[in-house]
């Protein structure tokens, strides 16, 4: 069942460390060469789509594209590049003008603007893996990557264990 | 009343009836969708049509169904049909050449033609347009033709856009504007530096503080436009963008009441029963001020037929209103955006103004600095989304008013001041 259940990527506010891996694997996955060493020189430089943002001083959070179900971006963009394909909204570059309205109306601020080339571009979940770059890339599996059903069953029964062990009360 | 299977009229197949549409097959898929454009060509994105001036895109490139959202198939589309009649009692609209269609639900998405000054002689002579439809812009792309020079009547972003097609195409271009600045209804003339500075690295003439008087023709259509101070421009094509009138012509303000525009309430319905109005020829009202409010964007108007297309559908969607002012565009190599109130000349609104030699920052508060109301980003825009939901939200700011001030302002500002129940 869950296997058909479409999914996400969640994360966990409390395990980031602000190490900006998943900003660096997001990149380098984004990158002609996907390579580390050749992505750093490359034209256009890569770009990142998740971004860690310091909340406090020891809380960082990685933001990124929701996929909302009533996507403003979709709604707004004045040239129907934007669509969701499979549960995935995806700008489509060629028919993207680079007039900002996506930038303008998304509430996380995630939509990135490719100078260079004039278009918009945002996490697109990465469709050549099954599990997305930064998702793989997190040392504290701050970003988990599955469905709803998925994500609040680990979180049951993390807390379970950790109660268990008596680490919570 | 509502429930699967009922008969939905649109009038209008442009943002507002096809978002509406969309919505409508998305929640009753039983129901029959008919829509009524007067336009021949297929609904498109109207934003697009500069496109078609400068050659960069073709008609089919800016069709609407089957892109972004407006995925559905099955609405019985009906072009060149003018609705001419509207009885409210009998549920009926009569289109041009004389057929008539019932429904059960009906939704007024007409939205706004160009206004054409009446103080301006010889508007209606050959080579003089009105960039709205697919058809004027074929028009004006065929004038180019015969064309070397052009001018713009009117500072706003239609024109803005219509100049940079005309230049592409090689035409000299002249942008006249009445007032002290371009872009005055998105900002102060204090504000564009920057954009002035884009537009005349485009080679685009600019004329600020004229007007107007009269279209000079010949044989061949116009040849000048004379200004009131006494300059005369040559030009073989001329393009107004004085703004736009609601689409109303063809309702009984006796039935349906009008304030300019279809008044409706906060659920996109007008005053009379089973119609809804959306987009353009609506009148709505802003989040912020609370006051009535009409646009003519096409983001506002594709939010707003949406909604509509829900409230017809039956299920009840409260609309979110919207400020006068929502603009994001880049003009020529500078992005802006432009949102909510961004005059501040005069008033005791809060605003904190950064400026440099790439970018400039103009963010505007309430008077009492708790909230905030506006906001103008020229060279970088990112994070601009953010400032939409706070204005939208009235979300109190104290918590992160610096970094609105700053453009620091991320995402896990608003998720500590608005608790967990934002994610």
């Amino acid at each position: 069942m869950s296997q058909s259940q479409p999914k996400e990527i969640f994360v966990r506010l409390d395990r980031c460390l602000s190490c900006h891996s998943c900003e660096l694997a997001c990149a380098v996955e984004h990158s002609r060469s996907k390579s580390l060493h050749q992505a750093v020189a490359e034209t256009p430089q890569p770009k990142r789509r998740v971004y860690v943002e310091a909340l406090e001083a020891n809380q960082s959070l990685p933001v990124l594209c929701r996929h909302c179900e009533e996507a403003p971006c979709l709604h707004a963009c004045i040239a129907g590049a934007i669509s969701r394909v499979q549960d995935v909204v995806i700008t489509n570059p060629d028919k993207c003008i680079g007039c900002w309205t996506c930038v303008m109306v998304c509430p996380y601020g995630v939509i990135g603007r490719h100078l260079e080339e004039h278009k918009a571009y945002r996490c697109d979940r990465c469709p050549d893996r099954t599990v997305p770059a930064c998702v793989t890339a997190c040392p504290t599996k701050a970003l988990v990557y599955g469905s709803v059903e998925e994500y609040s069953k680990g979180i049951r029964q993390t807390a379970a264990s950790e109660m268990a062990a008596g680490k919570r009360s | 009343m509502t429930g699967p299977g009922k008969q939905y009229a649109i009038i209008g197949a442009s943002a507002a009836g096809m978002a509406a549409a969309q919505a409508i097959a998305e929640k009753d898929p039983q129901g029959r969708i008919l829509i009524f454009s007067e336009e021949p060509d297929p609904p498109y994105f109207r934003p697009l049509i500069p496109f078609l001036i400068s050659g960069r895109k073709s008609a089919a490139d800016m069709e609407l169904q089957g892109a972004g959202p407006f995925q559905s198939p099955g609405l019985d589309l009906h072009l060149n049909s003018r609705v001419e009649d509207l009885e409210v009692k009998a549920q009926k609209v009569t289109v041009s050449g004389g057929k008539t269609f019932a429904y059960d639900k009906l939704l007024i998405a007409t939205g706004s033609r160009p206004y054409i000054p009446t103080d301006i002689e010889g508007v209606d002579q050959e080579g003089v347009y009105a960039l709205r439809t697919l058809k004027d812009a074929r028009a004006m792309a065929k004038r180019i033709e015969q064309a070397k020079q052009a001018v713009l009547l009117g500072g706003g972003l239609l024109n803005l856009k219509a100049a940079f097609a005309l230049l592409e195409r090689g035409l000299k271009v002249t942008l006249v504007v009445q007032s002290a600045e371009v872009l005055s209804r998105l900002m102060e003339p204090e504000d564009s530096r920057l954009i002035r500075e884009a537009l005349i690295r485009t080679g685009l003439g600019i004329e600020t503080g004229v007007r107007a008087i009269r279209i000079i023709g010949s044989g061949q259509g116009v040849r000048a436009v004379l200004l009131d101070d006494g300059r005369e421009l040559a030009a073989e094509m001329v393009c107004i963008g004085k703004g736009v009138l609601p689409n109303v012509d063809f309702l009984d303000a006796q039935q349906i009441p009008l304030e300019e525009g279809v008044v409706v309430d906060r659920f996109t319905q007008s005053k009379a029963p089973n119609i809804y109005a959306a987009g353009d020829v609506a009148v709505t009202f802003n989040p912020v001020t609370g006051e009535k409010v009409m646009t003519a964007l096409w983001t506002n108007a594709v939010e707003m037929g949406r909604c509509a297309g829900l409230n017809m559908a039956g299920r009840p969607t409260e609309y979110s209103g919207t400020f006068g002012i929502l603009n994001a565009t880049q003009v020529a190599d500078q992005p802006f955006v432009s949102m909510g109130i961004v005059h501040t000349k005069g008033t005791d609104y809060e605003t904190h103004i950064a400026a440099s030699s790439k970018a400039y920052r103009k963010v505007v508060f309430s008077a009492d600095g708790q909230r905030l109301v506006g906001l103008l980003l020229i060279g970088d825009i990112s994070r601009a989304g953010l400032y939409r939901f706070i204005i939208r939200e009235r979300m109190p700011v104290r918590s992160f008013k610096a970094h609105l001030i700053n453009q620091t302002v991320h995402y896990g500002h608003l998720l500590k001041a608005k608790g967990p129940g934002l994610s």
